[in-house]
């Protein structure tokens, strides 16, 4: 555990600036390679986090089972261009956490890209798709009040346009330009821009509908066998409860 | 074709030549080491996937002139102008410098479909196995799943159909939406009693107790510390050597290429080099028969 730590001081502190140096430093065309180096640095962590904790078995496997539900959710409604993959992910991540969200996003569609090619895109799509399940799980998870269909929606329809979306559209970016220049984003991103929407119109879509369901599904697993932190979540309410009493007692 | 030499060797080497073959490509723009490139990663390409392969090529062509193309209308440095466009200059250099940005893009998709080709996830696994093994065995489970939830997923819409659900070209696309997420909910409460029943499994046969082991099919031999080793001097020969450098606007400059220019070809052609040896043992040890 202590290794871990310092390891990712380390690629905080010295990695990634030198990455970054370098890469303004070094002539010609330097932008794909050292954003993608930067984009493997920032993952790390998450995975070398993940790795040390020796995840149990039943969380290793229903990870898995999210993954592959993700990427296989593209069979299932057969209308091109629907993919509910990144919705399921950032349920994971509402229910779970956001570690668990991340996991699910990133090896999900790194596991994908086997099935189709691995090419230039599967860092990105793999910290887009990870970062996606993350935030929705620093947002949501353990905050009941806040799972409303609707706002998950809302929420999963924003987040793609605005975030996930602009991050797949930034490899494009950076493979594809020579000279980074605003009007070379634009044209980029503009071009991006309508197939955000619709991938986001998928994902809020299938969290109106979807989300209700999977999470009641997913919080029951979580309850009946004590999974992924439930136990420790049991244990401290129940303190909580007993402080609680005591004072009420002593008051009284 | 599915074992040519260079697959059979160890996935350390493969993974290595991958790792050097597509970061040299993304970084250096002189055009002859560019087309030599393309050279390289489109025989061993069209070497793993045989006639199959001319399609992916047959695609990327018209990528390359869509991307070569586009660049002198977003880019107008560069002194000697064709024509005007919306009164903006389409400069020779810029369409130049577009042309050798699309090539990059295109010889590293061929690499990648090569990487894809010959380091399989058997290959990644026993690769990092040792290094992460959680993330490894999750995407183990992972590759599993996915068939076999697609599987699950047309079984399920056959039941529906069964009982008169989700047929046909009748249905608009609300109800294959709600459909699909009937599918998708039956399909998650599928998958995740099995996922219990998988774990509970894996724990009473001892999960977590000792180090995990994989199957190891691939040794790593004499052969390949040889070809790293050649990688290695290949690769320093193209650095040191020089004469990479090119740069387009606002003036071309494209330096002239130095003997490392042999040096990079030897590293591009390891693959098809190998696959020509092994041709030519063969030949021999059927023509001593």
């Amino acid at each position: 555990m202590r290794k871990a730590t310092v390891f990712n001081i380390v690629l905080i502190l010295v990695l990634i600036p030198a990455t970054l140096f370098l890469g303004t430093k070094l002539t010609g065309r330097w932008y794909y390679l050292t954003s993608t180096l930067m984009v493997i640095e920032i993952m790390i962590p998450f995975f070398l986090a993940f790795e040390t904790r020796r995840p149990q078995a039943r969380e290793l496997v229903t990870l898995a089972v999210m993954c592959a539900l993700a990427v296989a959710s593209r069979v299932v409604v057969m209308i091109p261009n629907f993919k509910p993959m990144t919705a399921i992910i950032m349920i994971t991540g509402i229910a779970f956490g956001p570690e668990a969200g991340f996991i699910t996003g990133a090896v999900g569609a790194f596991a994908s890209n086997f099935f189709f090619s691995q090419g230039p895109w599967t860092p990105w799509q793999m910290m887009a798709y990870g970062l996606g399940g993350f935030l929705a799980g620093v947002i949501f998870f353990r905050r009941p009040g806040t799972r409303n269909p609707v706002l998950l929606a809302v929420y999963g329809f924003v987040s793609i346009v605005l975030f996930v979306g602009p991050l797949l559209d930034c490899c494009t970016l950076f493979t594809v330009s020579n000279h980074l220049s605003w009007k070379y984003a634009a044209a980029v991103f503009g071009a991006g821009f309508t197939y955000n929407l619709q991938h986001g119109l998928a994902c809020g879509v299938t969290m109106l509908l979807f989300s209700k369901p999977l999470l009641s599904k997913l919080d029951r697993l979580k309850g009946k066998y004590g999974m992924m932190d439930a136990r420790k979540e049991h244990q401290q309410c129940l303190e909580k409860a007993s402080k609680k009493w005591k004072k009420f007692r002593n008051n009284a | 074709m599915k074992d040519d030499a260079f697959s059979k060797c160890h996935p350390l080497t493969n993974f290595l030549f991958f790792l050097g073959a597509i970061g040299f490509c993304a970084v250096i723009q002189h055009p002859i080491y560019l087309l030599l490139d393309a050279v390289g990663a489109g025989g061993y390409y069209l070497l793993l996937k045989g006639k199959k392969g001319w399609s992916l090529i047959a695609g990327l062509i018209p990528v390359f002139f869509l991307l070569s193309g586009i660049n002198p209308l977003l880019n107008t440095y560069g002194a000697t102008a064709l024509f005007h466009v919306f009164g903006r200059p389409y400069t020779l250099e810029a369409l130049l410098y577009g042309m050798v940005i699309a090539g990059m893009l295109v010889v590293m998709l061929l690499w990648f479909g090569c990487y894809s080709a010959v380091l399989t996830s058997d290959k990644f696994v026993c690769l990092f196995g040792g290094l992460i093994p959680s993330l490894s065995l999750l995407l183990v489970m992972i590759l599993r799943m996915i068939p076999s939830l697609t599987r699950k997923a047309v079984q399920i819409a056959d039941a529906r159909k069964s009982v008169g659900k989700g047929t046909g070209a009748s249905e608009n696309k609300k109800g294959k939406v709600l459909g699909g997420m009937r599918i998708l909910s039956a399909l998650t409460d599928w998958a995740l009693e099995g996922s219990i029943i998988t774990a509970d499994s894996m724990r009473a046969r001892g999960y977590g107790c000792a180090k995990r082991s994989s199957f190891r099919i691939y040794r790593f031999a004499l052969r390949d510390i040889l070809l790293i080793c050649l990688m290695v001097v290949f690769l320093l020969g193209t650095l040191l050597a020089g004469g990479t450098e090119a740069s387009f606007t606002p003036e071309l400059r494209i330096a002239s290429p130095s003997w490392g220019l042999a040096s990079y070809a030897a590293f591009l052609m390891l693959p098809l080099i190998l696959h020509g040896i092994e041709v030519i043992q063969q030949r021999t040890s059927l023509a001593r028969l």
